[in-house]
């Protein structure tokens, strides 16, 4: 079991490596923060002099290695735009964003496994067709407008909810429903294949032989055993909400990592770009890693494989 | 009396003239006040820190400018200093502050704080975007008495209460010495004072600014609103939103969203002259497009001629924007004859396509030409997109063919940097702010050594490009008034009759703005953010302010 937690860790270490590397050079090609800071008037002095005072004013490569060494004791260096550190700014940030993640797998979840079911038992039937309606609607629904909608139905037409911002838990709502209704689509069709492949399984037919009810063959024994691939794709459904909050905290106005990179992507700001995908990847990559443990742990097959 | 005495009263009595309309006190401060702007860009009250942009929007609401605003017309007035006026060497201008000034704190507003925060503008840690210009043109401050600084230049420096005034840029802002010398720069940082308005109340990273009327009359006027409260909210269309719900009283937009604006009943405020879009030609004095049509004067002046503007206002901008005067001049401009280039431009920006396609055929293209098109916006600034779409979409009806590249606003100054080699005999979209003094906007992009050079580059100075490099230089050193205008007018008319950089239309700054929430104001001419506006904006249940 070490064995297989070193290796992962070994493989992560090698991924966010270049993850750094990557972000570092493809940022760069870009543009130039100082270009974005200063009027159209400025001279060739003081532009020269503000890529100074940013700490943009050495070679590439220097730049680079600077980045790495300090990198290295966890220093991912100064938000140009904040001026602040930029590993303090992603932290900052980060507590809003797990606040609506939590809510959006849990609707997704509530949502997305029943209608899997109800899909699958029903196979080729109405209620499978239009449970796969909603699941491509869902996947195909950009979440920008998706938000807007929601925003101009529930707040300004009908004045239920809140436009967007952090607050009580009805400013959770719209936000939640926008992060969460791609996932349930992806949560409904797991599902489905899932139970699909259960439901034809030696164990299921003994159960409907033994009498029992179809109920409980298909919500206790399908559904528990179905449950299992889902689960272990948890890890990779939360990335894709941490990523993915983008739009949503942009939409919502909801102050938390997604707009961060938002911020630093239009800024050019180098610095906390770097940081936020960083740690970004290192938070993705240690769900992964624990839920590869987990796995593992419940079945040996794949730590001695 | 000497010219450049007479120069120093004028600018004297200019300010005085233009003394800031006291509003009433009568009334206590109470309600709030809530703003949603698109971005709080770096978000910090230390304005060594910040931009522009962001001074403008919310710094601006708790500090004061040594130089402020012309309420009325736009451009330079009163500010920390309630007069300025040059030496007769002019080496050594003179600003005299205006009395019983204080810090939220209770401390006095002194010269010494002048001097500081001028000093701290140029230090080494500060990204003020001036930073190095003013450490090479200031020589030493000198506080003559408590209400008296001397800033002593290097040269004589014409344009350096412009430099100091919040209607040009964020250097001018005054910070107090005391308070940072005794807590330190990080605890300023965390509980900033100023002098403005509006004391700052509470800072949350990402989502909003918070603050409190001071409980005494300002210079600047006393807050109408008990709090104000200024939340960043990206998306456009959930500033909309929020204003239509009552969430916030005042929205920017953009004119993209003017009408639902107005469909929802708001309001929509437009703000003059904060902007003039533009389209320019790179590179045309070079050997490699030396036979390409635009670098015949008159081939650009035909594209000028065929782009219909008022259509232009009417569908792109929704009715609020104007005829542009001359390229980076607005009705406010200091020492242009702007009378006579509204005539001029009224004249010589009509659409008139058959008299286009009449030069192009003149020139030897009657059948049109390829031309290629950079199309490029300002952040927040979507609308210059479709600005240049229509334009492209003009052009094709006279013939000339357009290939359209479009840049993200921050991966084009790369392509202006350097040799140009990408943008050489292209076109595109542009813009030039509001700012009352033009020879600098003119310099940085015309002049050999400017940052755009589209006249020309040191080692390849047309006859037109050297004129303007003389021009300019007799501009920025012509302290007597009455000359400086008339080289100002030389210099319009040199960039104007050489069809290079052509404005399309002067665009205006918009809020959306939710009656019930917040009543009448007007903002200042060219100022597009409202940081100085805010302590003006009346209660719903109050007379409105101005107009």
């Amino acid at each position: 079991m070490s064995r297989f937690i070193a290796r992962r860790l070994l493989q992560g270490l090698v991924l966010l490596g270049l993850v750094a590397t990557v972000v570092f050079f493809l940022g760069r090609l870009t543009g130039n923060p100082a270009d974005l800071m200063l009027p159209e008037d400025a001279t060739a002095e003081d532009r020269v002099a503000l890529i100074k005072a940013l700490g943009l004013d050495g070679p590439l490569h220097q730049q680079y290695f600077i980045f790495i060494g300090k990198a290295l004791q966890g220093d991912l260096g100064m938000s140009i735009r904040m001026r602040q550190p930029a590993v303090d700014a992603f932290f900052s940030r980060l507590p809003n964003t797990l606040l609506i993640i939590p809510w959006a797998i849990l609707l997704a979840m509530c949502v997305g496994i029943p209608l899997g079911v109800v899909a699958a038992v029903n196979r080729g039937r109405f209620l499978d067709r239009a449970a796969g309606t909603v699941a491509v609607l869902g996947v195909a629904t950009p979440s920008f407008w998706l938000g807007i909608m929601l925003i101009f139905v529930f707040s300004v037409e009908l004045g239920w909810l809140p436009s967007g911002r952090m607050g009580g838990p009805s400013h959770y709502v719209l936000p939640v429903i926008t992060l969460g209704t791609f996932l349930t689509a992806g949560f409904m069709r797991l599902t489905r294949s899932s139970m699909l492949e259960v439901m034809e399984s030696e164990y299921i037919k003994l159960a409907r032989i033994k009498g029992l009810s179809e109920g409980v063959v298909i919500w206790k024994h399908c559904l528990r055993n179905a449950l299992i691939p889902i689960l272990t794709l948890w890890g990779v459904f939360v990335g894709n909400l941490i990523t993915g909050a983008i739009v949503t905290e942009t939409v919502f106005a909801w102050p938390g990592i997604g707009r961060l990179t938002y911020e630093a992507v239009i800024y050019r700001d180098f610095p906390l770009l770097q940081a936020v995908i960083i740690l970004k990847s290192i938070l993705i990559l240690s769900i992964n890693l624990f839920v590869d443990i987990l796995y593992a742990y419940v079945d040996p097959r794949i730590r001695f494989s | 009396m000497s010219l450049l005495r007479r120069f120093g009263i004028a600018a004297t009595g200019l300010a005085l003239a233009s003394a800031f309309p006291h509003p009433s006190v009568a009334q206590e401060p109470k309600g709030s006040l809530v703003f949603a702007v698109e971005s709080l860009a770096a978000q910090t009250l230390d304005p060594i820190l910040e931009q522009r942009p962001g001074n403008a929007v919310y710094q601006a609401v708790m500090y004061d400018s040594l130089v402020g605003f012309d309420i009325e017309k736009g451009g330079l007035g009163p500010g920390v200093a309630e007069s300025w006026k040059l030496s007769d060497d002019g080496l050594t201008w003179t600003f005299k502050l205006r009395p019983g000034q204080k810090w939220h704190n209770g401390d006095p507003l002194t010269a010494h704080d002048v001097k500081f925060s001028i000093e701290r503008h140029m230090a080494p840690n500060s990204v003020a975007a001036a930073a190095a210009s003013m450490k090479r043109s200031i020589k030493s401050i000198d506080v003559v008495d408590d209400l008296t600084v001397n800033v002593n230049t290097t040269a004589p420096q014409l344009g350096l209460p412009a430099t100091l005034s919040r209607a040009v840029a964020p250097e001018g802002t005054v910070m107090p010495k005391k308070y940072i010398e005794t807590v330190g720069e990080e605890e300023f940082r965390r509980k900033p004072l100023g002098s403005g308005p509006w004391k700052f109340v509470k800072s949350v990273p990402g989502d909003r600014l918070e603050f409190e009327a001071v409980d005494w009359p300002h210079w600047r006027g006393r807050p109408n609103f008990k709090t104000l409260t200024i939340l960043q909210i990206p998306e456009e269309s959930t500033r909309v939103a929020m204003a239509r719900t009552g969430e916030v009283a005042i929205a920017s937009i953009g004119p993209e969203a003017m009408q639902g604006a107005s469909r929802g009943g708001l309001e929509v405020l437009s703000v003059p002259a904060t902007m003039q879009a533009v389209f320019q030609f790179w590179g045309t004095y070079r050997p490699a497009v030396k036979d390409s049509p635009v670098a015949k004067v008159r081939v650009r002046q035909a594209l000028s001629m065929a782009i219909d503007r008022k259509q232009i206002i009417e569908h792109v901008m929704a009715g609020k924007a104007e005829i542009p005067r001359p390229y980076s001049t607005f009705a406010y401009t200091d020492s242009v004859s702007v009378d006579r280039w509204k005539t001029w431009t009224d004249e010589n920006f009509r659409y008139d396509p058959v008299a286009a396609k009449r030069i192009l055929a003149e020139e030897g293209y009657p059948n049109g030409f390829e031309l290629k098109f950079a199309n490029t916006a300002l952040p927040g600034t979507q609308f210059m997109v479709d600005v240049g779409t229509a334009i492209v979409d003009m052009w094709g009806k006279i013939g000339v063919k357009v290939t359209v590249k479009h840049y993200e606003w921050g991966s084009f100054p790369p392509l202006v940097r350097g040799n140009q080699e990408h943008l050489t005999g292209w076109a595109s979209m542009y813009r030039t702010v509001g700012r009352p003094d033009a020879p600098w906007r003119y310099n940085a992009a015309f002049s050999s050594d400017g940052g755009e050079r589209l006249l020309g580059e040191k080692d390849n100075c047309n006859e037109t490009c050297k004129k303007f490099d003389e021009l300019y230089k007799s501009v920025i050193d012509e302290r007597d008034p009455v000359k400086r205008t008339a080289l100002n007018d030389s210099m319009v008319e040199l960039v104007s009759n050489s069809w290079m950089s052509i404005p399309i239309i002067e665009g205006m700054g918009y809020y959306a703005v939710n009656r019930t929430k917040a009543g009448r104001f007007a903002a200042i001419p060219g100022r597009h953010e409202l940081g100085d506006v805010f302590e003006r904006i009346p209660r719903p249940d109050q007379k409105p302010w101005k107009k």
